[in-house]
C-alpha cells in the first residue's frame, strides 16, 4: 500500500516534469531564449567593463557583487549557527580528549601522504584563488581546496596540534574574512565612484577594478576555507 | 515526445535525479538519508540550470586572445555558484541539528522520533 503510494507520487511528479522538459527549446541551441537576451551583453562588455576576463567571475563579483556579499554572509551565518547549535548547547570537549588523536589512529601511509601533498595543495589553492579572473576558479573554489587541506591536517594531527594550526585569536577574524573584505572593498568603491560596491568602469583605471576583484577573491578564499574547516572541527569535536 | 526528450537528454537526466532524491526523502526514515535525498534534489536543479546555459560547440566564457564565439552562457553558472554555496550552508546547519537530535534523543530515525516526543 505504502509502496504503491510512493510510486504514484514519483510518477505524478516525473510525468509533468518530463512533459515540460520535452517542450523546452532544444538543448544546446544558440537561439534558445536564455542565450539571446541578457547573456550577449555580459559576454560582449564583461571583460572591458568589469576587469575580469572570466565572465563568470565578472558577473559574480562585479555585476552581482551585492548578491555575492549576501552569499558570503550566508556561509558565515551558517558557521555561526553550527557553532551555536553544537558548542553552546553541549558540554564542550573533555580535558582528557584534548591530547588524544583527533580520530581513530591514522595509518602511517595516510599521515605521510597528507604531509607530502600539503605544500602542493596550498600552492594549487593559491593559484585557483588568485587566477579566478582569468581561468576557471575563484575564491569559493580555491577556498574549498584550502579548507579540505585544513580538514585533512586536522585528521592526522592530535587535537592540540590541530588547534595550534589555527590560533584562536586570528581565527575569529579570519572566519569573517569574506564579509569583511567585501565590506572594505565596497567602501573603497564608495570612495572611488560614489556608490557602494561599485568598481571603476572601463578606461585606463580598469586595473583598479581587477585589483579590487583579486582582493575580494583572496578574502572569499580565506574566509571560505576557515568556515569549512571550522564547521568540520565543530562537528568532529563532540563525538 | 520521446524524440523531443532525446534531444533534451540532459534535462531528462536531471528529472530522473530529482525523482531519485524525492524517493529518498519520502521513503527513508533515517534523517541523514532524508537529507542526502534533499541534496540530490538540489543537485538535480543545479544540473538542470547549468545545462540550460550550454551552447552547442561553445567555449568557456573566458575572454582573451585567440578565443572565438560561441561562448557558453555565464549567467546560469554564476547563479548556481551562489546556489551551491547556500546548499553547503544548509547542509552544515542540518547536519549539526541532526547531531544535536542524536545527542538528545539517542536516535535519528524519524519514526522512532515520533514516539519519543
Amino acid at each position: 500500500m505504502r509502496r504503491a503510494l510512493v510510486i504514484f507520487v514519483l510518477v505524478a511528479v516525473a510525468i509533468p516534469l518530463m512533459l515540460a522538459m520535452a517542450e523546452l527549446p532544444r538543448h544546446g541551441s544558440p537561439d534558445a531564449p536564455p542565450q539571446t537576451h541578457v547573456a550577449p551583453y555580459y559576454l560582449e562588455h564583461g571583460p572591458e567593463e568589469a576587469g575580469a576576463e572570466n565572465v563568470v567571475t565578472a558577473v559574480i563579483l562585479n555585476y552581482r557583487g551585492f548578491d555575492t556579499q549576501g552569499e558570503v554572509t550566508v556561509i558565515f551565518t551558517a558557521m555561526a549557527a553550527v557553532v551555536a547549535v553544537l558548542v553552546a548547547g553541549g558540554a564542550g570537549v573533555p580535558a582528557d580528549r584534548a591530547a588524544a588523536p583527533a580520530t581513530t589512529p591514522v595509518s602511517l601511509i595516510v599521515r605521510f601522504i597528507v604531509r607530502v601533498l600539503a605544500p602542493f595543495i596550498v600552492l594549487f589553492s593559491v593559484y585557483v584563488i588568485l587566477n579566478g579572473h582569468v581561468t576557471p576558479g575563484g575564491g569559493f573554489q580555491g577556498g574549498t581546496i584550502l579548507g579540505a587541506l585544513l580538514i585533512a591536517l586536522t585528521l592526522i594531527m592530535s587535537e592540540s596540534d590541530a588547534r595550534a594550526l589555527l590560533p584562536q585569536r586570528p581565527q575569529r577574524l579570519l572566519q569573517a574574512a569574506a564579509p569583511l573584505t567585501f565590506f572594505a572593498v565596497g567602501m573603497i568603491g564608495l570612495l572611488l565612484t560614489g556608490d557602494y560596491l561599485a568598481y571603476p568602469h572601463s578606461g585606463p583605471t580598469i586595473w583598479i577594478a581587477t585589483l579590487m576583484l583579486t582582493v575580494v577573491e583572496i578574502g572569499i578564499g580565506i574566509g571560505g576555507a576557515m568556515v569549512v574547516a571550522t564547521i568540520f572541527r565543530t562537528m568532529g569535536a563532540d563525538r | 515526445m520521446i524524440a523531443a526528450l532525446w534531444h533534451n537528454l540532459d534535462y531528462a537526466a536531471s528529472v530522473i535525479l530529482f525523482c531519485i532524491g524525492l524517493y529518498a526523502v519520502i521513503t527513508k526514515e533515517n534523517l541523514i538519508k532524508k537529507f542526502m535525498g534533499l541534496n540530490i534534489m538540489e543537485t538535480a536543479v543545479f544540473a538542470f540550470i547549468v545545462a540550460i546555459g550550454v551552447v552547442e560547440g561553445g567555449e568557456a566564457p573566458i575572454m582573451g586572445a585567440g578565443v572565438e564565439p560561441p561562448f557558453i552562457n555565464p549567467l546560469p553558472q554564476a547563479l548556481i555558484l551562489t546556489g551551491i554555496v547556500v546548499a553547503l550552508s544548509t547542509t552544515a546547519l542540518a547536519l549539526s541539528l541532526i547531531i544535536r537530535i542524536w545527542k538528545q534523543c539517542g536516535t535519528i530515525e524519524a519514526d522512532e522520533l515520533r514516539e519519543v516526543e
